[in-house]
């Protein structure tokens, strides 16, 4: 490539950490580890073992239409195999969280093919075929982007990030889906809607607040990074607030 | 008009060159004859599901509901050649004028092209449904000498439930065109048809199916008013490298990215070749980040069009699934802005048009998925005419997730537009006529 690809401006820890989960090319930490199986449950979308449920017949089954695109681009696994489609679903805390909404979708939108990803204030979704999902969604749960008590799996209630942690530094849960055990461990009892699991997952230890600071993706004045030292960051968001103002009124440079 | 002098290279869904050295003029929807055409014979066709007629009829099916007591049972399919004929008779103006009805399906379908002078005499397109609807009912009236108190019935069949439903709901009598009154402004009407519809015109083929909604788009906006003076330089070049894959851009990018691309994948490449091409330069360079510069915001913006589309045909290819389209319009642009420091597709307005897409096309306001979508809605409209062409991408290459499937809202228009040259192969013959 000519170019050196750049993923998102700015001078600070958080604007790298962001640069490097977005980097398909640097390969995320991997933190902890959690099998196959413990993903299918706390999806809860199929009980693990079955056979993966088809929203269509598998594409080598359907006469795909004659479309020059088609040949173009590959389907994933799930899309091939007909799966349904799928979620995950993240809360992350607003202090020091490694994750964020946007920095999900930003990441995943470079490292994963055939997603639908949604971001909103407080979490954030990411759609694609079943069988893609699982695969993903151990990526996500096993590297540096997640973290046991300031990241929450939740498909349903997912309010919490924005409140202060609890005692136990956990992230605040209506539905208390994950715990802290007195090992110190995080378990999940119930999977990601709230449904109690026959049995509990542990998804490791608490990271500490020195590895949270210098992995987080979250600017926060008082816990963390400040944003509005990161003047790079500043200038670039008023740089495109005006330049979107002037080319929409007129697309012209003189 | 303006006159231009700038050229682009015109290249088929499959990457070959069509027509090289094409002003950009030359694709304009008031210069294209086959634009020309495509805009004419959406106003002047009508369906006629003459078939559908007959089977509503023989169980009081009209309008959108079921009246017990007024079913008629009449052989209309026996009959359909006597009752063509009367249409034809009817709708014809002079003799050898352009009216010309076609048959499908076993003549099932009759897709009836109202001559130009009804539409000349009249103030909107309405002429060519109303003079349709109003001669179909009359044939089957006559053919089958039908009493005043059943006349009403064959009515119903053929107008559906109009007049007391403002359009007519539930009619077998169909335009590709809404009515007037279903247009959210001035100018509307070519933007008022549903992605699947269009989906189903171009026989689900991803890059035909976006110059076809690409076309009428831009011809809406044409219509709009949103395209003089020099805003329709911004237009064409946006609906050029977007919708018919000028400088076979479009396919260059999915080609580089099918495989194993992704959507960030697709913006790195795009801005390699905007480099390449000049289009954008390095400005400022801050601590760590190059911003960009453009000279040209108007090339930029088709560039960041073409990009989109691509990122769609991508990402909504790898999952062949098309509900990923409004997030991709959303993503594609913002990561494409935080590659480059310059605002992406329509300078904003496609993120903001797929932030409220996302939510109306994901039933979590009410049902409703991508391809009952048209870029009339209150949600769509906002993107000049560069979001739809990528649901329509989308949804071709949608493998049967959908509940609103192309085949289940739209087939009626396979099975007639989709036979005919102008609509199912656009890139073709605009690149014919330019």
């Amino acid at each position: 490539m000519a170019y050196k690809p750049q993923y998102g401006p700015g001078t600070s820890i958080v604007a790298a950490n962001r640069r490097k989960q977005m980097n398909p090319g640097q390969k995320l930490e991997k933190v902890r580890s959690v099998t196959d199986e413990d993903i299918v449950l706390i999806l809860g979308h199929r009980a693990p073992g079955s056979a993966y449920p088809s929203a269509h017949p598998p594409l080598a089954e359907q006469q795909e239409p004659e479309c020059p695109m088609r040949k173009l681009v590959k389907p994933t696994e799930g899309a091939r195999a007909g799966d349904r489609v799928r979620y995950i679903q993240f809360a992350d805390s607003m202090f020091n969280a490694p994750s964020q909404p946007y920095q999900r979708t930003y990441t995943e939108c470079y490292r994963f093919r055939g997603i639908d990803p949604g971001t909103l204030s407080g979490r954030q979704i990411v759609e694609c075929r079943e069988r893609d999902l699982e695969k993903y969604a151990k990526d996500l749960i096993e590297t540096e982007m997640f973290d046991p008590a300031l990241v929450g799996i939740r498909g349903a209630t997912v309010h919490g990030h924005s409140l202060r942690l609890a005692e136990d530094g956990m992230m605040f849960d209506m539905l208390q889906r994950n715990v802290l055990g007195e090992d110190g461990v995080v378990k999940y009892v119930k999977n990601q809607i709230g449904e109690p699991l026959d049995r509990a997952v542990a998804v490791g230890k608490p990271m500490d607040q020195n590895w949270l600071k210098a992995h987080t993706t979250i600017f926060h004045s008082l816990v963390g990074t400040s944003y509005r030292n990161d003047t790079e960051y500043v200038e670039y968001v008023q740089r495109i607030h005006s330049l979107r103002t002037k080319y929409g009124f007129m697309p012209k440079e003189e | 008009m303006a006159k231009y002098t700038e050229t682009i290279d015109l290249y088929s869904d499959d990457g070959k060159l069509l027509k090289s050295g094409v002003t950009l003029d030359r694709v304009s929807p008031l210069v294209n004859p086959a634009t020309g055409k495509i805009i004419d014979l959406t106003k002047r066709t009508i369906n006629v599901n003459l078939g559908g007629i007959q089977d509503a009829l023989k169980v009081g099916k009209l309008g959108k509901g079921k009246i017990k007591g007024r079913e008629l049972d009449l052989p209309i399919m026996e009959n359909k050649d006597a009752i063509v004929a009367k249409i034809k008779e009817m709708i014809q103006v002079e003799e050898g004028d352009d009216t010309e009805i076609m048959e499908f399906n076993g003549g099932k379908l009759q897709l009836v092209k109202v001559p130009s002078k009804r539409l000349i005499n009249a103030s909107t397109y309405d002429a060519a449904i109303t003079s349709v609807a109003a001669a179909t009912t009359f044939a089957i009236v006559d053919q089958f000498d039908i009493d005043a108190f059943n006349a009403s019935t064959v009515k119903a069949a053929c107008w559906g439930s109009y007049p007391h439903t403002q359009d007519l709901e539930g009619a077998l009598v169909t335009s590709i065109l809404t009515i007037p009154q279903n247009n959210e402004g001035i100018g509307y009407a070519l933007r008022n048809i549903p992605v699947n519809h269009t989906v189903m015109m171009t026989n689900r083929n991803a890059l035909q199916g976006a110059a076809l909604a690409s076309t009428l788009e831009t011809a809406g906006i044409f219509e709009m008013g949103s395209a003089v003076g020099p805003f329709e330089r911004a237009m064409l070049l946006a609906y050029a490298y977007q919708g018919l894959n000028a400088n076979n851009m479009v396919y260059d990018l999915v080609k580089a990215n099918g495989q194993t691309g992704t959507i960030g994948t697709v913006v790195q490449s795009l801005v390699e070749r905007a480099i390449e091409d000049k289009v954008i330069v390095p400005g400022k360079k801050g601590g760590y980040f190059q911003f960009y510069d453009t000279k040209d915001p108007m090339l930029w913006n088709a560039y960041a069009a073409a990009g989109t589309m691509a990122a769609t045909i991508v990402n909504c290819g790898a999952g062949r699934f098309a509900q990923a389209v409004s997030a991709t319009l959303l993503y594609f642009n913002d990561l494409l802005e935080h590659e480059t420091g310059l605002p992406s597709t329509d300078y904003g307005r496609v993120m903001g048009t797929a932030v409220g897409f996302s939510f109306f096309s994901h039933s979590i306001y009410g049902g409703g998925g991508p391809g009952i979508f048209n870029g009339n809605h209150v949600v769509t409209r906002h993107a000049n005419g560069v979001a739809i062409p990528c649901v329509v991408a989308a949804a071709a290459l949608d493998a049967g997730t959908q509940m609103f499937s192309p085949e289940s809202t739209s087939k009626i228009y396979a099975d007639t537009y989709g036979k005919i040259d102008v609509f199912n192969k656009p890139i073709n013959q605009i690149a014919n006529g330019a």
